[in-house]
């Protein structure tokens, strides 16, 4: 397997080359390389509790951004320089690479500086609604969230008019093309406008430990409903020290309302009825609530207290056995300075749905639906902005092949939005077990294509999925509501009137 | 005070002990949080005593090597570069807010102290319901006003607002240290012939020296754990403590490590500035000199 | 300095009169205060649109929405129960602590040190803390408790309605009793010690001598806490905003997290804008009846 790896590798890497995606510096280094990834990657197979892995043994040196596009920014940035850029972004992946990592190779090419302010995800929602309200360009790039993309549609350039409007402002080779079109569906489209640039994926994957399911006699669960009789299994045989599955459950928290979504859509309902009307309450909401709550029984108790960082350490710490969640948590989970479970988790698709997935003329708001709930961002450059033009060249960077390669390398496996990094050799090259894996990317790539569902876009998405349905949801697993039944119906009569105004 | 049998003593320090410990215990366990792997830190059942520590959380936030941090980490909430100026910043905001806060609370605390004017009793209280606002209340239209006034993102502007929202507490606390003091002192001291600015100055300020720090070390706590109008009125240009330390909780879970290992350092320089004005510190919770 | 100015500006800054002294505190909060009040006030009238981008007039439409605003109603009764429960317990517990450390044992200086160190960390910091302590799975406070059988495994502290305000308040008390205790022995130590020699000579018990001659000489430290406390306690947000989002369903939903969602979460100024002011006029209402019942002359 080790040799056909390595003639993958070049092939790959043969591929960008001729396709100019990369430069030939970058190639002949690669190239050079090849033999030495093949064997870290020996190593790493050979001792996966090893003490500090260390993954980018000469990191430094490799991980570099291609001297081109260094060029470009830099003669592009011209009259720029001495520009400061502001965003203000989610504490994820590929803001922490770029503002800790990649950020100072820009800054050295373009002349300016960029000043990222890191905030929880609520208070990027915050500070970038006063930025809009009251126009005064505070920020010049915006790090939207799918479920806010509704609200400043009309507040952010669309990426391909400033392509076309600023032609000499165009990176070259920056290809629109290459994000992949479910993403620019799900996260950067509302009506027919472009909403920036996807710029991360976090999207449900099935992961599991595949030891206690090999101990099981299991195979990876292909239905819900074999999902559910494995966990149940688990958590009979090995409660309470192992449960068979876990959730990010906490009262009026987003993460409540993204589990819900999965097993909702996967019972072939939605949150939308065509009619623009809650439809969570009909008969599949019903029968994916009954689903949800006996599978709830077999999660740890705690459950209800989590939010995503609960479940990934009730995984980590090997209290829970699998998880349908981001996959963003994979890498960590391979992490042996981290976690107990480094290299016993395996990333398979999510499970098909119990009932036909509704198509999207079924439902409202273009929502969706698909047991993979996508919790990707888009980037974009601020209407506000008082330099949309050096924000823009910035964008263009951030999100240009070359710099999503270095993010996915760096970032710890996050999943890239653009196609063609998931075969760039640098990816390709982290595929074995360790931190910074890429060994569940190719899941990845398949859930966005396949399996993928997307919340629905409607200015106020923000209110309803941060606190209308998770606030009623975390009451009924508080057990303040008679029944499932009752709980949806308060939900129906509590979003509607949201939606009315 | 009263003399104590030896029985009740001795069960008066015990007591006193098991309680602070019983205080000082999250704290203990918030420490040796900072100085857990991750994968030690949600040990089940939790590992309270026995761990092997690791400088590694400090590696990460502060950006020094003691051989624990792998190569090129992409590091959350913005890495090491980010954390220790936030803590000169969360300094710099807190001492000269506290100063600040001082110098206006103890002049107007001298005034209501001393002077008998007509409504004084509800100048007091209309002081205290300044305090009342909610804090999400106050930082929207101070946003506005801190864009067009150019304080926005910068310390001058949370130095400013922290010190008006020590105002009412500080006020309130001096002018009771004030009212501790004997009037007569004054009367005899105006009876010579001295100023009020004087009387203020020279004998009012130095008896009270005690209460003006005890008032200064909570003001520079409320500076220095405030975290709303933090947040809404900075951006880049600086962040305090409270607000840097919610950056750990990312899209990939929470870096408990790293914000307690933040918040082990953030303890350090608060509690040094209660050391350092412990002296007058203890003196204030006395104000012995005047019982005789 | 004083030389060149005209005699009436001199008798007004060295003489008597309040005003010099009074103005720097008086501009500040008038900027300050006076103004987010009456911009609150025009706020409560309107609401952003965020079509138009700008805030339209909406009447009296954000203070009639109230009175049918469920959430509005349970926020109040939480913000009351842990206003009051919090009130009571620090102020009681903060004495008895303040008493037990009001003595000159050696070490005890060290013991008030301590104490405060619990006021350093900041509320947000302290919320994580509890809720790592109080995980689940993996908590201290769960394992100890648990073990205890003080709580069952099966209803998690923070994720189970009837005792999700029990483990946020434990958060508060930690954080804030140790401040009522600096305060009380601010008070205790610089009490006179006459009183007290004429008490044993008379053979008082400790608790006769603590009712009839430490409180009542107390009441002013003890009035000027609870207000400061008080205050704070109704504005409560910190803990509830880490701890449990207002969780399970709205069993910790206070006045003030509702507010500040309503406000930036929602973008809805104007109806954030109307509960902060009726939380403003609440703890105005409670402040003053207190100032008057406890007797309270500034």
């Amino acid at each position: 397997m080790r040799d056909s790896d390595r003639k993958q590798y070049l092939a790959n890497i043969v591929d960008a080359y001729v396709h100019r995606r990369m430069g030939r510096r970058d190639f002949l280094k690669n190239a050079g390389l090849l033999g030495l990834g093949a064997a870290s990657f020996g190593a790493g197979m050979r001792r996966p509790f090893g003490l500090g892995s260390m993954p980018f043994a000469n990191a430094s040196e490799d991980l570099r951004p291609s001297e081109e596009i260094l060029k470009w920014v830099k003669d592009v940035s011209g009259p720029f320089r001495g520009t400061t850029l502001k965003l203000a972004t989610e504490s994820t992946p590929p803001s922490n690479a770029i503002n800790s990592q990649l950020k100072k190779y820009f800054e050295e090419a373009s002349g300016m500086t960029v000043e990222i302010e890191v905030l929880p995800l609520e208070q990027v929602l915050q500070k970038m609604t006063l930025d809009i309200a009251s126009q005064l360009g505070t920020y010049d790039l915006y790090y939207i969230d799918q479920s806010w993309a509704a609200s400043v549609n009309r507040d952010v350039f669309d990426p391909r008019e400033q392509i076309e409007t600023k032609p000499d402002l165009a990176m070259p080779g920056y290809d629109m093309d290459d994000f992949l079109p479910a993403l620019v569906d799900g996260i950067a489209k509302y009506e027919d406008r472009w909403v920036g640039v996807p710029y991360d994926i976090p999207i449900f994957i099935m992961m599991y430990r595949k030891d206690i399911w090999e101990e099981m006699g299991f195979k990876a669960p292909t239905t819900l409903e074999e999902y559910y009789q494995q966990a149940k299994a688990i958590t009979d045989a090995k409660g309470p020290s192992l449960y068979g599955s876990t959730g990010q459950m906490k009262s009026g928290h987003y993460s409540l309302e993204c589990d819900w979504t999965a097993w909702l859509w996967g019972h072939g309902g939605s949150i939308f009825g065509s009619d623009g009307k809650f439809s969570g309450n009909d008969e599949r909401g019903l029968e994916a609530m009954e689903y949800w709550t006996k599978l709830w029984k077999t999660m740890p108790p705690g459950v209800t207290g989590w939010t995503w960082d609960g479940q990934g350490q009730s995984v980590a710490q090997g209290v829970a056995a699998s998880m349908m969640s981001w996959g963003e948590f994979f890498p960590y989970f391979d992490d042996p300075s981290a976690t107990k479970v480094s290299g016993l988790m395996e990333a398979v698709r999510v499970p098909v749905p119990t009932r036909a997935l509704r198509t999207t003329a079924e439902t409202g708001f273009g929502e969706i639906p698909g047991v993979g709930h996508q919790g990707g961002s888009s980037l974009a450059v601020s209407k506000n902005s008082k330099n949309p033009d050096a924000a823009w060249i910035f964008m263009q960077w951030a999100t240009s092949y070359d710099t999503q390669v270095l993010i996915t390398a760096l970032g710890g496996g996050t999943g890239p939005t653009r196609k063609s990094v998931y075969d760039d050799p640098r990816i390709i090259a982290n595929n074995r077990v360790g931190a910074g894996t890429t060994r569940h990317l190719n899941i990845v790539r398949d859930t966005i294509a396949m399996d993928m569902g997307s919340e629905p876009d409607l200015p106020q998405w923000a209110e309803i999925s941060n606190d209308t349905i998770p606030v009623r949801l975390g009451k009924y697993f508080a057990g303040e509501y008679g029944s499932a039944k009752e709980a949806m119906d308060d939900i129906a009569q509590a979003v509607d009137k949201v939606v009315a105004g | 005070m009263i003399v104590e049998n030896k029985t009740r003593r001795r069960l008066r320090i015990v007591v006193a002990w098991f309680v602070t410990a019983l205080f000082v215990f999250p704290l203990y366990f918030w420490t040796t949080t900072a100085f857990k792997e991750a994968k030690e830190i949600f040990n089940v059942p939790p590992s309270i005593w026995s761990f092997s520590p690791t400088l590694r959380n400090f590696e990460e936030v502060f950006g020094i090597s003691f051989g624990f941090l792998r190569q090129q980490e992409v590091l959350p909430g913005g890495g090491n570069f980010y954390m220790a100026p936030r803590l000169w910043d969360s300094i710099i905001v807190a001492l000269f807010s506290t100063a600040l806060a001082i110098i206006i609370s103890t002049l107007a605390a001298y005034s209501l102290s001393r002077m008998n004017f007509r409504g004084r009793h509800h100048f007091v209280s209309w002081v205290l319901s300044t305090r009342m606002m909610p804090p999400v209340a106050v930082a929207i239209p101070m946003f506005f006003i801190y864009k067009d006034i150019g304080l926005m993102d910068t310390h001058l502007g949370i130095i400013i607002i922290h010190a008006l929202m020590n105002l009412p507490l500080a006020v309130l606390l001096l002018k009771s240290f004030f009212d501790d003091i004997p009037q007569e002192i004054d009367e005899s001291a105006i009876v010579d012939g001295a100023s009020r600015w004087l009387i203020f100055r020279r004998i009012v300020l130095p008896m009270a020296m005690g209460g003006v720090a005890a008032t200064a070390v909570l003001c520079f706590i409320f500076s220095w754990t405030e975290f709303i109008f933090v947040l809404t009125l900075t951006q880049t240009g600086l962040k305090t403590v409270p607000v840097v330390s919610s950056s750990f909780v990312t899209s990939t879970g929470t870096a408990w490590g790293n914000m307690a290992a933040l918040g082990v350092a953030a303890m350090l320089p608060a509690f040094v500035f209660i050391l350092l004005v412990q002296k007058q510190l203890v003196r204030g919770l006395t104000l012995g000199s005047l019982k005789q | 300095m004083t030389a060149v100015l005209p005699k009436r500006i001199k008798d007004i800054l060295l003489g008597d009169s309040p005003v010099p002294w009074l103005a720097p505190l008086v501009t500040m909060l008038v900027v300050f205060t006076i103004y987010p009040l009456v911009y609150n006030i025009w706020l409560s009238f309107h609401e952003y649109a965020p079509f138009k981008r700008r805030l339209v007039y909406v009447g009296w439409d954000n203070w009639s929405a109230l009175v049918n605003d469920t959430r509005f109603w349970d926020a109040l009764s939480v913000t009351f129960t842990y206003f009051f429960v919090l009130l009571a317990i620090q102020v009681v517990l903060g004495m008895l602590i303040a008493l037990l450390l009001d003595s000159d044992e050696p070490g005890f200086g060290i013991l008030r040190g301590l104490l405060t160190l619990t006021l350093v960390i900041p509320p947000a910091i302290t919320g994580m803390m509890f809720l790592l302590m109080e995980d689940p799975a993996f908590g201290v406070l769960t394992y100890v408790l648990n073990g205890l059988g003080i709580l069952s495994p099966d209803a998690p502290i923070l994720a189970t309605s009837s005792t999700a305000l029990a483990g946020v308040m434990l958060a508060d008390i930690w954080q804030w009793t140790p401040f009522m205790v600096l305060i009380f022995l601010a008070g205790l130590r610089s009490l006179p010690t006459e009183p007290y020699e004429a008490a044993m000579l008379d053979g008082a018990s400790s608790f006769q001598v603590f009712r009839k001659i430490t409180l009542p000489m107390m009441s002013k430290v003890i009035a000027v806490a609870v207000l400061i406390r008080g205050i704070d306690l109704f504005r409560a947000f910190d803990y509830m905003f880490v701890m449990t989002s207002g969780g399970p369903g709205t069993s910790t939903y206070t006045l003030s997290l509702y507010a500040w969602q309503q406000t930036f979460s929602f973008v809805k100024w104007g109806y954030g804008a109307t509960l902060s002011l009726v939380g403003l006029v609440l703890i105005m209402i409670i402040a003053n009846i207190f100032i008057y019942v406890s007797k309270v002359r500034w």
